[in-house]
């Protein structure tokens, strides 16, 4: 069933193509990055709802990935107590893995339950995450970015955690930010009139 | 079930500004339903005849209006374009703004007055230095626009 959606979408890209070239059809290669903050799940869902079409093949699938965060050993408390050996090092990126794992998921489950036809592309990998998903923009050409924001504070207005900033300012493609909705800030006393 | 999603796209003279631009409406407006679903609002901060030299002397006043006309003409010069643009591309639900003052202010105040959902700017792509000293929009507006903020840089050309 999604063959044939595919290809009926080709068709029209073709027959578009044969039109004057306004009227080309740009396939959209987007990636998503996530992590455990409600940030970059609400940018994911923000995406799907305004900006994501199936209808005429804009965009028919969409790029996930979330960068884990290399678990240090080193950095352990230099007490009698704790000391990582081999086992504490496996158990702990075993958990973090089941973590990685059922957020994606979850993910995933957000992009199906808005659009039932999109196919949706994991990645989850090790490193810095901001370095890690520049390379990935890179690597697989993607054509847009979207990322979430922590929203911090009620009087203060949002500003981006570093992750956003870095790949604002670094990544080879534009970059979609999503804030968080500002529930309270209209509520907010201006002392100075 | 959609409503209209609002979007509002910072203009200047640059070659950035205007990338980001076309690209906005290649990638969202190139379907024959997308005025039902976008309403695109495009807005050019005329910097005010004032800010944009500093002199001091006797013939000062004198300038002014001519400056005040130049920074017209270039205003609606972009303004022409982008409706032509808008044009060939059969977008029609779009509205377009020259608003004098500072081009941070004025974006995120266009998004207040619109209601936007999202603000797209172009960057030049400073280096951190660059950026500290010269001061950016599109850093300014990511940081404290109301809604989602899309950045289009300019791919730099491979060497």
């Amino acid at each position: 069933m999604e063959q044939a959606g595919e290809t009926q979408a080709k068709d029209k890209e073709v027959a578009a193509g044969g039109d004057e070239m306004g009227k080309e059809i740009k396939k959209l290669k987007v990636l998503v990055a996530v992590d455990e903050s409600e940030g970059s799940l609400y940018a994911l869902s923000w995406f799907l709802d305004h900006l994501f079409f199936t209808q005429d093949g804009e965009v028919d699938q969409i790029f996930l990935i979330h960068v884990q965060q290399p678990f240090q050993p080193f950095v352990y408390p230099s007490g009698p107590s704790v000391f990582a050996t081999t086992s504490v090092i496996d158990s702990v990126r075993k958990a973090q893995k089941q973590n990685s794992e059922a957020l994606i998921a979850r993910a995933v489950q957000i992009c199906r339950n808005k659009l039932k036809e999109i196919k949706v592309q994991t990645v989850i990998t090790d490193g810095e995450p901001k370095d890690v998903i520049c390379h990935a923009i890179e690597q697989m050409n993607i054509d847009l970015a979207v990322v979430g924001s922590r929203g911090l504070g009620t009087f203060k207005r949002a500003f981006l955690g570093s992750v956003s900033d870095y790949c604002a300012h670094h990544a080879k493609c534009p970059i979609l930010i999503v804030k968080p909705p500002q529930k309270l800030h209209q509520q907010e006393v201006h002392p100075h009139q | 079930m959609a409503a209209e999603t609002v979007m509002v796209v910072g203009m200047d003279e640059s070659e950035h500004s205007q990338y980001a631009f076309h690209w906005t409406i290649e990638h969202f407006f190139s379907n024959s339903n997308s005025s039902s679903i976008f309403k695109l609002v495009v807005v050019h901060a005329k910097p005010s005849p004032t800010s944009s030299f500093a002199l001091a002397g006797p013939g000062a006043i004198d300038v002014i209006p001519y400056i005040d006309f130049d920074l017209k003409k270039t205003a609606s010069r972009i303004i022409e374009h982008a409706k032509t643009f808008c044009e060939n591309k059969s977008v029609d639900n779009v509205h377009f703004e020259i608003v004098e003052g500072d081009p941070r202010s004025v974006l995120c105040d266009s998004v207040e007055r619109h209601k936007a959902d999202m603000l797209i700017v172009g960057s030049h792509g400073y280096g951190t230095f660059k950026r500290a000293v010269l001061g950016s929009v599109s850093d300014y507006c990511a940081h404290h626009a109301h809604c989602s903020v899309m950045i289009v840089k300019k791919p730099k050309s491979n060497h």
